[in-house]
């Protein structure tokens, strides 16, 4: 638990999350432990209500935790206003959704350019890497089109390039694949782990499904709010069999 | 829920602030129609128990034509001798100021005193009951009515200072008075003194104003037989004597509050057309917003009519809690409107709320949040059943060129209405009725045609935001043109009361324009004194004794001291059967008077036109020349109290005053027909302009010692009097319409607040990549400053346009008129719309930074 290991990288211990008080408190995390190497790609999987999108939402500074700490590249979530947690996510930290959640109103470009415009960095270097981000997720040719005008394969790959803009220490995805039919997401999926391989991204990915799980380099399993295990990635079959085990 | 009719009260009931924000056009609608209402009940009320105080026991009432000038004093004598007359009584009237013991008049209402010289032996016709004291017997006594002398702490015995015509006169209060009706005459009080020593202090010898008559016999029959030989006695040679009843001195005053009467209402009625507009508006949105859950209701059975009853019963439900809210702010508003004509110094007394005006307010009410749910509702009820399945999120409305069409035409005749109104010297009904529709025609076509303009509107507006990329001016940019015709219709809701603002500050502006130039062309004079507040056609007003006039001309500096009497007819004189005009008659001595004054005649030389009113003949304004049919050299009747005169017009005045309703001539002429003897104003000219400071502060000193109810103007000051006189009616008229703003401003927040919902994820999302709550915040400011802009830049460019069309109308019928543009006004909008969009995205700004961005990133 040096603060070495924790400088690059992501370092979580003894998260928990309690939602309401009282009797009525539900304790949706309840003491996780996690790391995260730098340049690693990791899925977390569990059935709902195991506290997978709530880690998630802590990861991505959504949310505040109620007990133990988070580090990302070194840097504490713990005490942190809204503001400034505001700033990690614009600076940090990518987000990946399932429902793409572009902005009707605007072009891919200017989608992928719109972290940079709330950080008010929206110059010409910052529209050449939109421009060249949009390119290397395929979609060069579609810089004008709005997200109406897009496959929800293409609109999915302009968030991944939004994800990528600011050059976050960390993308987080959320269901990418949820809402894509097989070809698209086997297209996402590819991209992802190319972004892994390739560029050294560190990202974190929940999924429920197990195909799009093995493409990670290792798989944490939730239930109940805490972490039940983790076995490597790269099989689906090896999934499925360890989540299999776990219902068993 | 025990049946389908009660959804309505659960939908009214799940979202009570936006409840709120739909109803409150309705409340402050309503309130509008009934405050003012319960102001013009209010004004009658308050003249109908002055008549019943001061005329009593009198059948009928004897005097000048029009309340003007007064009768000779051998008319008490011949009015007595009538058979079937057995009560008279005679007075002269006057309005005097308080003086304090400091010398300084007391300018409030509270300080006016409304006297009348009385015979103490005649017999009292009035109301009034003798409380304390006796009443007045010989000499400086005077009777006052108690609760004016409680206001200014006068009891029994005090000695009182007033300023009258001929300087302050101390007077003994002889005894205190009370009408029975309680009449509240806006503070001013009511006092008697004997007729001797009012004829000095008023400076009106040998004359009465009024004679009071009680018939012997009972029964409209007798009292009409009494009348016809009153006329036939004091008629005759053409006198114009008036003889009329107390009641239909009551039905004189409430047709001469007609047209105020009408312009309230109307102003009111926009009120409540800006709040059916906010009904329509919202639940054209709460229809699109709830297209998923009516489908479920059509699948499950419901039938179209019982969608579109639901929908109604919400509005209904919505226009009722309204209607009684309205009824409730409508008596604040209308103590506040009494409150503002006490302080333009029109006589009010307490509110008086009629039945009527509820039921009048109630009924308007409902009408118009019914017709504000026709189309939603007609909406809902064609919403298909698969749009359970389908939703109705992605609806985004976009307006056909058929309704731009329809708009442009109902602009089109709604400005040929106003015009119409506006050219009509003598607006009848059907012009009345076609420009008030006309101008509701004009805001309906605007409202087809607004959404048009939003898209392009929004992206000039948004220029230079988008210039500076920021996100926040681009996304609310985005977010304003999304849904044009929903933008469209909140920022019409706001132009609707902008433009009449700015309308009728052009109107405001034009004649104020035309008034000063005139003054600045035709004033040759240095100083002009006159009594505080006169303003001729508004009740009875102060006078100046002429003792003052020769006291100024004796001061070295003054070369020339001019006096002006003016006085107001209800009618004109009618050749040719001209249509009934109110004016201003203006006697003055033509010699000092061209000294003094250099008004551009028309028709003839100013000396040959002034030697000839020397004569006896007059000089007609131009308006009233060319609705007359009169021109230069053509008889003219003159009839008043006093005699009458047949005389020929000497020429024409260019003129804007009284809107060029004048006749002008000498005061010996006005003193023969009309009984006239008092001074309204004095023109001074200093010998040198070196002589102009002297002149001005011996003037001053002479007015503020001892005539301290006068006032020594310049002409600067002169003017900018017309200007606050002129801006504080129309003031009197914008705080009415500001209602209609504020109207349009919870129309506003209604749209921002579902602009909010409808935009969660995106918001969601904004603050998940990094935006600050305050840059969330600013994107829903931007927005309501968009939606605010241009609603005031249509209302400035369609009130400027509309003002230009009205004003051109009304120019055509008062010659000289010249359009001046209102750029106080539109400053002014201006900068209110700037504060009314930052008030109105208070709220729903608020509300979209608080969003909880985890929720609203999963929501669909």
């Amino acid at each position: 638990m040096s603060a070495g290991a924790g400088a690059a990288g992501i370092e979580v211990r003894g998260l928990g999350k309690t939602y309401g008080e009282g009797e009525t408190a539900v304790a949706a995390l309840g003491g996780v432990d996690l790391d995260v190497a730098d340049g690693e790609m990791v899925a977390i999987m569990g059935p709902s209500g195991s506290g997978k999108s709530t880690l998630l939402h802590l990861l991505g500074a959504l949310e505040t935790p109620s007990a133990g700490s988070i580090s990302i590249a070194g840097k504490r979530f713990e005490g942190l206003t809204d503001n400034e947690l505001t700033l990690m996510r614009r600076e940090r930290i990518g987000f990946v959704f399932q429902f793409f959640n572009l902005l009707a109103t605007l072009s891919a470009e200017e989608n992928v350019l719109l972290p940079a415009l709330i950080a008010g960095r929206g110059g010409e270097k910052a529209r050449a890497r939109a421009r060249e981000l949009l390119q290397s997720v395929g979609l060069g040719g579609r810089l004008d089109h709005l997200p109406s005008e897009l496959s929800g394969g293409e609109q999915q790959r302009v968030s991944i390039a939004r994800a990528l803009l600011m050059r976050p220490a960390l993308i987080l995805a959320d269901e990418p694949t949820g809402n894509l039919d097989s070809t698209a997401s086997a297209e996402i999926l590819g991209l992802l782990s190319e972004l892994n391989a390739t560029e050294r991204h560190t990202i974190v990915m929940v999924t429920h499904d197990p195909g799009a799980a093995s493409i990670a380099g290792r798989v944490v399993f939730l239930r109940d709010g805490v972490v039940a295990g983790e076995v490597g990635g790269g099989s689906t079959q090896r999934v499925i069999d360890y989540l299999a085990s776990l219902e068993g | 829920m025990r049946s389908f009719n009660s959804l309505a009260l659960r939908q009214v009931r799940a979202r009570p602030l936006r409840a709120l924000l739909t109803g409150a056009g309705i409340v402050l609608g309503v309130a509008m129609v009934f405050g003012v209402l319960v102001l013009s009940a209010t004004i009658r009320g308050t003249f109908s128990d002055l008549f019943d105080s001061i005329y009593g026991r009198t059948d009928l009432v004897v005097s000048g034509e029009q309340g003007t000038g007064s009768l000779p004093a051998s008319s008490l004598r011949r009015v007595r001798r009538v058979r079937g007359v057995a009560e008279v009584s005679a007075n002269i009237t006057n309005v005097w100021t308080l003086v304090d013991r400091g010398g300084r008049a007391k300018r409030s209402a509270s300080g006016q005193l409304n006297v009348a010289g009385i015979d103490p032996r005649a017999p009292d016709l009035t109301d009034a009951d003798q409380v304390a004291g006796h009443r007045p017997r010989h000499g400086r006594e005077i009777d006052l009515q108690r609760s004016w002398a409680e206001t200014n702490e006068i009891r029994v015995g005090d000695r009182i200072r007033l300023a009258t015509p001929s300087g302050v006169a101390r007077l003994r209060v002889s005894g205190l008075f009370q009408f029975s009706t309680g009449l509240d005459f806006g503070g001013q009080g009511f006092g008697t003194l004997p007729i001797s020593v009012a004829r000095r202090l008023m400076d009106k010898p040998r004359v009465y104003d009024e004679i009071d008559v009680v018939v012997a016999g009972r029964g409209a029959g007798a009292t009409r037989k009494v009348r016809k030989r009153i006329e036939r006695v004091l008629g005759r040679g053409g006198k114009g004597v008036q003889v009329t009843t107390p009641s239909s001195r009551s039905a004189d005053v409430d047709r001469q509050l007609q047209s105020f009467d009408v312009i309230l209402l109307f102003f009111a009625g926009m009120a409540l057309f800006v709040g059916g507009f906010l009904i329509f508006n919202a639940f054209n949105m709460t229809v699109l917003q709830r297209m998923r859950e009516i489908g479920m209701l059509r699948t499950l059975g419901a039938k179209r009519s019982m969608i579109s009853r639901t929908v109604l019963q919400e509005a209904l439900l919505l226009g009722l809690v309204g209607i009684a809210l309205g009824l409730g702010v409508g008596i604040f508003l209308a103590k506040g409107l009494v409150a503002l004509l006490k302080a333009l110094n029109f006589p009010v007394g307490g509110l008086v709320v009629p039945l009527a005006a509820a039921v009048v307010a109630v009924a308007t009410g409902v009408l118009t949040t019914l017709l504000g749910a026709l189309n939603p509702a007609r909406r809902a009820a064609r919403v298909a059943p698969i749009q359970a399945v389908l939703g109705g999120a992605e609806v985004r409305e976009h307006p056909t060129l058929r309704r731009a069409a329809l708009g442009v035409a109902l602009v089109g005749l709604g400005g040929a209405g106003a015009y119409w109104l506006a050219a009509a010297a003598h607006p009848h009904t059907p012009q009345v009725a076609a420009g008030l529709v006309g101008i509701v025609g004009v805001f309906l076509g605007l409202s087809l045609i607004v959404p048009f303009l939003v898209v392009p509107l929004v992206r000039a507006l948004s220029w230079p935001a988008r210039r500076a990329s920021s996100v926040t001016g681009r996304l609310a940019a985005d977010a304003a043109s999304s849904n044009p015709k929903r933008t469209g219709a909140t920022a019409t809701a706001l132009t609707v009361g902008l433009a009449l603002v700015v309308a009728f500050g052009t109107i405001g502006s034009s004649f104020l324009g035309s008034i000063s130039s005139e003054l600045d062309r035709d004033f040759a004079r240095d100083l002009t004194v006159q009594p505080r507040g006169f303003a001729p056609g508004q009740g009875p007003q102060q006078s100046i004794a002429k003792g003052l006039r020769a006291r100024l001309a004796r001061i070295p500096e003054a070369a020339v001291v001019a006096r002006e009497r003016i006085h107001f007819l209800a009618e004109l004189p009618r050749p040719h059967g001209a249509t009934k005009t109110q004016g201003l008659i203006f006697g003055f001595d033509p010699g000092p008077y061209s000294q003094v004054d250099q008004t551009e005649l028309k028709g003839a030389s100013r000396k040959a036109a002034y030697r000839r009113v020397a004569r006896g003949q007059v000089t007609v304004g131009e308006t009233y020349a060319k609705d007359a049919g009169l021109k230069v050299g053509d008889r003219l009747v003159l009839r008043g109290g006093s005699g009458s005169q047949r005389t020929r017009v000497a020429a024409l005045v260019k003129t804007v005053v009284f809107g060029g309703n004048t006749i002008g001539m000498s005061v010996q002429t006005m003193r023969r027909v009309y009984g006239v003897t008092a001074d309204s104003q004095l023109a001074l000219k200093a010998r040198s302009k070196a002589d102009r400071p002297l002149l001005d502060r011996k003037v001053h000193r002479i007015v503020e010692h001892d005539y301290p109810q006068l006032v020594a103007l310049s002409n600067d000051e002169f003017k900018s009097k017309i200007e606050d006189q002129i801006n504080q009616q129309f003031g009197f008229f914008n705080a009415i319409l500001g209602v209609a703003v504020i109207v349009s401003l919870f129309g506003i927040v209604n749209t921002l607040t579902m602009s909010v919902i409808e935009r969660r994820r995106e918001i969601g999302v904004l603050r998940a990549v990094g935006a600050t709550r305050w840059q969330v915040r600013r994107t829903i400011v931007n927005e309501s400053l968009l939606i605010a802009l241009i609603g005031a830049l249509i209302g400035v460019v369609v009130g400027a346009g509309l003002g230009w069309v009205v004003f051109h109308g009304v120019a055509g019928a008062v010659p000289g008129a010249a359009y001046t543009p209102p750029v106080g006004t539109i400053i002014s909008v201006a900068i209110a719309a700037v504060i009314l969009g930052l008030l109105a995205a208070v709220l729903p700004a608020r509300r979209a930074a608080r969003l909880d961005v985890i929720e609203a990133l999963s929501y669909e």
